[in-house]
């Protein structure tokens, strides 16, 4: 055998390795699912910030398609029982009764209550982030709150007042239809039953038994169906608009009302300027009102090996500086009192128009039947309704019998 | 020898084919919920009759029929019009003939999306063409009304899919012996006469098997229809093997879903028969 240099300096590598493997302590792997409505948006930046805090963590942050919210949970359900699940997710309060009943969760309590930045996010989402059995599941990362975009030159030129209540929303949806342009624009397609809780929740009808049957809920809901069907404020696409159509009809002024976030403000101005703002959407009769708290927030599963590693990930997310720049990147807002105190992220009327809703914010009941009838039942359902296929108190009753059997 | 040699496909048809569609049955008959793990009782026929007691399910039922039908039958009347138009002389034939192909080529997200957004109410390219040319006196709502919407899908599936039929059936003409036409126009007969008596013959065995195929293959696919209105609206779109894809995927209920796919599998099973009777006579 003829020794060469190069064979020399090989076996001396190679014999290197074995001594210096115990020295070098292999980083934990944390997989994180993340959804970003901005497709260009990245957590790169974060990622490569906490990396540098935390030598011994490497985050492996994942993009997974939203497809209206049901894509997302699907994937992320059938990976947890599939046993290739991520460390930790991007969840929201409706899927928790069914990751609760695959046992998926794991309790993050002592974390919690061990981490020194818990102050700076408040007792208000504490409360609304514990799990029915009173633990916490949920670590609070970003919110925002439905408002109603509306025309303000259209109003001025009209001279209408920016509506309140349900009949100046009527009157002024009315005023504003004309040839290809329209007063509402409604989302009949996936991810409509926020418009719907909007007007049918906020206008009498409750997720109790027997309160989506009621005559002030019948009421309610007709005159949602009515918007479509009798009053023709809406395009005659709405049965089966999503996202993108009734933003984009806002955007390109056929319509002069609808109902989104501030995960949109942005790009609303950018295309109307200051022809855009924003109100809390208009009380119903009783004066009542309610518009949907979108939540987001992170969670660590039960299966995963490296759950201290994932909660120190998500926590970073969480605190003050890191949780402005994730707001920031995913167009939301932040939960931590520091940030929020700061943000600029949107003009102010979006925030504004934000915080004002917060006292009508609610979220429909945190149980397996909301995820049936936010996915298929509520789409398919209203579609037939809007198209008159069935009547609106049909409709209701649909939904009572899915909730109430 | 012969199953050594026959072993490496059979048991890629096993693992692919075999074990999942035994999965499938096991499922059928079993309470197997996504939420639920660690509970999936045997319940009988149970998913069986909570299918049939289910309207969508004979609405989906009339919606696949109509469905294979109509798209199959509009893809082969074109297909076999683009078929003859291509078997003749004409300059630039190859390049019509290598064209012809790209729908067929495209995956059916991509032809859904375009689809989609070119009927879209406020944005599509079909409605403001109609408009400018005096064809609309306004825009349409074409996938939010059930009517248009069916009508669109069939559109879509019948531009994507008519190419297999015109790229089959041109080889078929290619086969038929040109002393045929020449023997029937020395005996007198019309172009008519020569298209029932010489050309419907010469590739009726080609016709056949490529409609059975598609037959299979158009009854069992979802996804051009889940692009464009994910069944909807209402159900108006919603045929069998999406109302068992929507069961299982999104209600997560996979035994349910299974036996509406096993029901579909029987439903499909005559069509299947008589390909592979086909099949062993060719």
């Amino acid at each position: 055998m003829k020794f060469t240099r190069r064979t020399i300096l090989a076996g001396a590598t190679a014999a290197a390795i074995p001594l210096a493997a115990p020295h070098a302590q292999k980083p934990a792997t944390v997989r994180w699912w993340y959804h970003f409505d901005d497709p260009k948006a990245t957590p790169d930046a974060l990622v490569a910030g906490f990396e540098k805090q935390n030598p011994g963590i490497r985050i492996q942050a994942e993009s997974i398609p939203w497809g209206g919210g049901g894509d997302y949970d699907t994937r992320l359900y059938t990976a947890l029982i599939a046993g290739s699940g991520p460390d930790a997710a991007m969840v929201k309060f409706q899927n928790m009764p069914r990751l609760l009943e695959m046992e998926a969760l794991a309790p993050l309590d002592r974390f919690i209550d061990a981490w020194t930045a818990k102050s700076d996010i408040s007792d208000d989402l504490w409360k609304l982030h514990m799990a029915p059995n009173g633990k916490r599941y949920y670590l609070p990362l970003q919110y925002v709150v439905l408002y109603l975009y509306l025309r303000p030159d259209w109003f001025a030129q009209k001279g209408l007042p920016l509506p309140t209540s349900f009949d100046r929303f009527l009157a002024a949806a009315q005023a504003f239809t004309m040839a290809e342009r329209w007063g509402f624009g409604l989302r009949g397609g996936s991810g409509g039953h926020d418009f719907w809780a909007s007007f049918v929740l906020g206008g009498g009808a409750t997720l109790e038994k027997g309160g989506l049957v009621t005559p002030a809920a019948f009421a309610a809901n007709k005159w949602f169906i009515d918007l479509h069907r009798t009053y023709h404020v809406t395009p005659p696409s709405a049965p089966t608009d999503g996202f993108l159509q009734t933003i984009n009809n806002m955007k390109a002024g056929r319509t002069a009302m609808t109902i989104h976030h501030i995960g949109s403000a942005n790009d609303m101005v950018a295309a109307l300027g200051d022809n855009i703002t924003a109100i809390p959407i208009p009380r119903g009769p009783q004066g009542d009102g309610w518009t949907t708290y979108g939540d987001g927030s992170n969670a660590v599963f039960a299966a995963s090996r490296n759950q201290e590693a994932a909660w120190k990930w998500i926590a970073y997310l969480s605190t003050g500086e890191t949780n402005t720049a994730f707001a920031k990147a995913s167009a939301q807002l932040p939960v931590t009192t520091s940030s929020l105190a700061a943000w600029d992220a949107q003009p102010k009327r979006f925030i504004q128009a934000s915080a004002e809703s917060l006292p009508i914010a609610r979220v429909l009941p945190a149980t397996t039947q909301t995820a049936d009838f936010t996915r298929t039942v509520w789409p398919q359902t209203t579609q037939k309704a809007l198209l008159g296929q069935i009547s609106p108190d049909d409709m209701m009753k649909v939904f009572d019998k899915l909730y109430f059997g | 020898m012969p199953w050594l040699l026959l072993a490496p496909a059979l048991a890629i048809t096993t693992v692919l084919v075999l074990v999942p569609a035994a999965q499938t049955i096991w499922m059928s008959f079993h309470d197997v919920v996504l939420f639920w793990p660690r509970s999936r009782p045997f319940i009988g026929f149970a998913n069986y009759l909570t299918a049939f007691a289910d309207p969508v399910f004979w609405e989906g039922l009339l919606s696949s029929v109509i469905w294979v039908v109509v798209s199959v039958g509009l893809q082969f009347s074109v297909g076999l019009a683009a078929a003859l138009l291509l078997n003749r002389r004409f300059a630039w034939r190859g390049l019509a003939r290598a064209l012809i192909v790209v729908p067929w080529a495209l995956p059916s997200v991509i032809i859904g999306l375009v689809w989609t957004w070119m009927l879209d109410f406020n944005l599509g390219l079909v409605n403001e063409l109609g408009m400018r040319l005096g064809l609309l006196a306004q825009p349409i709502p074409w996938l939010s009304q059930p009517g248009t919407a069916f009508a669109a899908v069939i559109m879509a599936v019948v531009w994507q899919g008519f190419p297999f039929f015109a790229v089959t059936l041109l080889a078929g003409l290619q086969s038929i012996p040109g002393e045929l036409y020449e023997a029937a126009s020395l005996d007198g007969a019309s172009g008519i006469k020569k298209f029932y008596h010489v050309t419907l013959p010469g590739i009726a065995g080609v016709m056949t098997t490529a409609l059975l195929l598609r037959m299979i293959w158009v009854a069992n696919s979802l996804d051009l229809i889940l692009v464009m209105t994910g069944g909807g609206p209402g159900t108006a779109t919603q045929t069998l093997p999406l109302h068992a894809f929507l069961t299982a995927w999104s209600g997560g209920n996979y035994g349910q879903g299974s036996a509406l796919a096993v029901v579909l599998t029987l439903l499909l099973l005559g069509v299947v028969v008589a390909y592979l009777i086909r099949s062993e006579r060719a």
